[in-house]
């Protein structure tokens, strides 16, 4: 028997905490983003119409921007950004071609069952340079989905609608059950959008992409239930350290 | 939008499988599910044109020989004579009426029009109404049918901006508000324009005539009325969408096609008011253009072939886009069509290079901070803005979900105050939370803020050290002195006085503004990186948990670790938790005392105090197996 003076205590279990697995992961894909060559840049989350529709493309009888969808404040004088892509807009008036901006956050839809709720994070690129094509585009979106889920995912791209991109498309990819699973959107940013910019579309051209942090999270951690995440419940949140 | 593949598949000539024209569809971009031979389809919102059988098979074409032309009616129709004026050309600059009287009203249905009905088991109305709403789903163009007996007088088509009452043909009355357009008849609303046709004027069993009203309504006068008075309307989804402003002569002469197939028809005439000329949009042919966009290496032939099928005409140099494709403005748009056709999935990638750029310090101090807070035991939190009570300076929002959430929080410490309340109802001994957030407010103009802040309550941490001290005003003091001896921040203790709680453990909170926290406190050294990992979720139970200590006392110290391995993995479906929460070292008596606490929660069902004692008393025997370890009083 060991002398009663040598007996050591028992390791002290520290309690770490843990960042928020939204907040986590919304850091490793903009960690991500930036080695490919992005560079982070943020906007309010309180936008004007200006840049959150009228900017973007999104025209004034888009159902986007009825009282329905969109949570407008101050007596509709401005609302709360229903995308991170606003932010792009303005990185784009403040810096000239070529560009490479990502933008993460907090966006709001006039939403509240049990897949949407009524805020939810995106994390959205831009990339604007001469003869940007759909085929780097794909590129780009193989290089993020493969980090993100690893070389062996299937992924397939679908012809889809945003007003400010043409052409635009969604990604799905396989889950191990075999269903295809929606995970971004993307696309060439319209002309349109450039043009608003003050970027002259003729010489150039741009990709962009969005994706939904609680979507990606949700696969990663194999949560099913979005609202999870918001209960602020401490046996969820140990989860994640 | 529902489709039946027995529909799609008669105009096809190759007659694919029900699989085969699916995966053309999502080549397309056309999202479904397929439920009983039944497409259910999902269109983006700019290809209203799909919205029918004939739009899903325009689309179709350009991979199989599909054969469009629906039987119509040829001859020559007789001038309609209506009393009708339009006083808002510019919503409504396309309107044709035909009206058509029969001898006897049919009593069954025979071809398509019998097996739209039957294949999609959709209920019969009335024989107009019901060639009308096929004639909808065939040809993607809503038409609308008045009894022609109720139709006496000058009709009108105007914008009103006045409250009034409307009775829908579905016996719905609703008020209309704000800016509407609408029909009357004497000044009476029969038909809220594009959206639902109104009682007094609709169709019944017994129609023998009937005027079938047949327009364009530009989108902006039709979108979100659905919504506002809550009416599920097609008609409205489709105008919303962009109609073909072609079509209708069609259309009409369709409709008097398929009366003609089920009865007599006894007298028949037309009128069509045109206010604006369509313009044929046009865009130049360039390939290279095209080839430049998506990245690949089409020759024209194919180019131009690929838009023929979709039914865009070529003119030497210049490409006329169809009518009813609304969506097409630029060479972006045509750049998606070709790249729709070769497949999205069949475009090689092609190797990305952006400019690398030096990394910049984003968010640094917050991301230190944050490590820094977990460091210590605290979790982050994320909170909804929306909050109940308006604060001072706090930002009202215009259209709430519910009275609940009418404002911006002006403060993070009161989503934190919750999400302690919270988990103290779940009997957690030690509450650490911290949030980061932007916070808005008002006044001359919006104002924007990035706090910090923190919530604790409760036992400092579950080990054996932690365990008997609670958090106090200091103890988070003496946290942040680590990192920031000079600074006196405002910790606050919060009141309990009005929580609805028995818990009397203090509260401490901070809340401040992260650019207080100068730039240079702490390095990536001083605190541990966060795992890069992402754990497998498992499913937390909200059931009432119990908890159980044993305190042991150990004589022979080569059994401790015996022991502690024993309880501290002890596998269970109810134990949730097992941690020592005591360990002291009398010198005098040269005996060990270890405190384990165990805590018991189910996933399926509250735990009654015998199902928790067979765990319990199963595990004190194994621990007592262990020689030299005793359980004081037992």
């Amino acid at each position: 028997m060991p002398e009663f003076k040598d007996i050591l205590p028992p390791e002290l279990i520290k309690d770490r905490g843990s960042l928020h697995p939204i907040n986590h992961m919304k850091d490793t894909i903009m960690e991500l983003l930036t080695t490919f060559g992005f560079e982070i840049v943020d906007g309010p989350e309180i936008e004007t119409e200006k840049f959150n529709f009228d900017m973007l493309n999104i025209k004034k009888s888009h159902p986007a921007r009825q009282m329905h969808d969109t949570f407008y404040v101050e007596n509709k004088s401005n609302l709360l950004r229903t995308h991170t892509s606003p932010v792009q807009i303005r990185g784009m008036l403040e810096k000239k071609p070529p560009l490479a901006f990502i933008s993460g956050g907090k966006v709001f839809r006039k939403d509240d069952d049990a897949t949407h709720l009524p805020m939810f994070h995106q994390v959205e690129g831009i990339y604007v340079d001469e003869n940007v094509s759909f085929a780097q585009l794909k590129d780009l979106i193989y290089k993020i989905i493969y980090s993100l889920f690893g070389d062996n995912i299937e992924l397939r791209f679908r012809p889809s609608y945003f007003p400010f991109t043409e052409p635009s498309a969604e990604v799905d990819i396989l889950s191990k059950e075999g269903k295809w699973l929606e995970i971004l959107g993307c696309g060439l940013v319209n002309p349109v959008v450039l043009e608003n910019c003050n970027i002259d579309s003729k010489k150039y051209s741009g990709l962009a992409f969005g994706l939904g942090i609680e979507r990606i999270a949700m696969l990663k951690h194999g949560v099913t239930d979005i609202r999870e995440f918001y209960k602020s419940n401490l046996d969820f949140l140990r989860q994640f350290k | 939008m529902k489709i039946a593949y027995s529909h799609l598949v008669q105009y096809i000539k190759e007659r694919p499988s029900i699989e085969h024209i699916s995966n053309k569809l999502f080549q397309l971009g056309h999202e479904h599910e397929i439920d009983d031979d039944i497409f259910d389809m999902e269109f983006t919102p700019n290809r209203g044109d799909c919205l029918s059988l004939k739009g899903l098979l325009r689309d179709l074409a350009v991979f199989y020989s599909v054969d469009l032309n629906q039987e119509v009616y040829t001859e020559k129709l007789n001038e309609l004579e209506l009393d009708f004026e339009n006083l808002s050309e510019s919503t409504c600059p396309k309107i044709s009426f035909l009206k058509l009287e029969i001898d006897k009203v049919p009593e069954t249905y025979k071809n398509s029009l019998d097996n739209y009905f039957t294949d999609l088991g959709l209920n019969k109305n009335n024989f107009f109404t019901d060639v009308s709403n096929y004639l909808s789903y065939e040809t993607g163009q809503p038409t609308h049918c008045y009894d022609a007996s109720k139709m006496n007088g000058k009709l009108l088509f105007h914008e009103i901006e006045k409250n009034e009452e409307f009775e829908t043909l579905l016996d719905k009355k609703i008020t209309l508000t704000g800016r509407n357009s609408v029909f009357s008849l004497n000044n009476y609303i029969i038909n809220l324009a594009g959206i639902v046709g109104g009682k007094s004027t609709s169709c019944s069993n017994n129609t023998k005539t009937v005027i079938v009203e047949c327009a364009f309504f530009q989108p902006e006068s039709i979108i979100g009325k659905s919504v506002k008075y809550d009416i599920q309307s097609e008609a409205s989804h489709k105008f919303e969408r962009g109609a073909d402003p072609e079509c209708h002569d069609r259309v009409l002469r369709r409709f008097i096609k398929l009366v003609s197939e089920h009865a007599n028809i006894k007298d028949m005439s037309i009128t069509s008011f045109e206010y604006e000329n369509n313009p044929i949009h046009q865009l130049p042919v360039n390939v290279h253009k095209i080839n430049q966009i998506i990245g690949i290496n089409i020759t024209e032939d194919d180019y131009l072939n690929h838009l023929s099928k979709l039914k865009f005409s070529i003119d030497k140099d210049i490409i006329k886009v169809p009518s009813f494709r609304s969506d097409i403005k630029t060479q972006n748009d045509l750049a998606e069509e070709i790249a729709r056709v070769v497949g999205y999935d069949n475009i090689p990638r092609s190797e990305i290079s952006i400019p690398k750029k030096e990394k910049t310090n984003y968010k640094d101090l917050e991301n230190k901070l944050r490590l820094f807070l977990l460091d210590h035991g605290f979790y982050e939190t994320i909170n909804s803005p929306f909050v109940s009570l308006p604060a001072e300076e706090a930002i009202k929002v215009d259209n709430p979900l519910d009275s609940n959430r009418e404002y911006l929080r002006t403060n993070i410490t009161n989503s934190l105050l919750e999400n302690l309340l919270f988990n103290e109802r779940r009997q957690k001994a030690s509450i650490k939370l911290f949030e980061i957030s932007d916070v808005y407010s008002s006044s001359n103009g919006i104002n924007k803020k990035r706090k910090l802040s923190i919530i604790a309550s409760g036992r400092v941490g579950e080990n054996y050290k932690d365990f008997s001290k609670k958090i106090n005003k200091k103890y988070l003091k003496t946290l942040f002195q680590e990192i920031l001896p000079n600074e006196i921040f405002d910790f606050k203790i919060l009141s309990r006085e009005f929580l609805d709680t028995k818990i009397m453990n203090e509260i401490v909170s901070l809340e401040v503004d992260i650019d207080k926290f100068p730039n240079d406190i702490l390095s990536y050294e001083e605190v541990s990186s966060h795992p890069s990992n992402f754990n497998e979720y498992r499913p937390i139970s909200d059931l009432p948990q119990s908890i159980k200590d044993i305190s042991y006392s150990v004589k022979d110290y080569s059994k401790i670790k015996d022991l502690s391995d024993l309880l501290l993995n002890y596998q269970s479906d109810i134990v949730k938790n097992v941690f020592i929460f005591d360990y002291f070292k009398n010198d005098k008596s040269e005996e060990i005392k270890i405190g384990f606490r165990f805590v018991f929660q189910s996933k399926i069902a509250t735990l009654t105090a015998s199902e928790i004692d067979v765990i319990y008393n199963e595990i004190i025997n194994k621990s007592l197996d262990i020689k030299g370890i005793t359980i004081p009083g037992m």
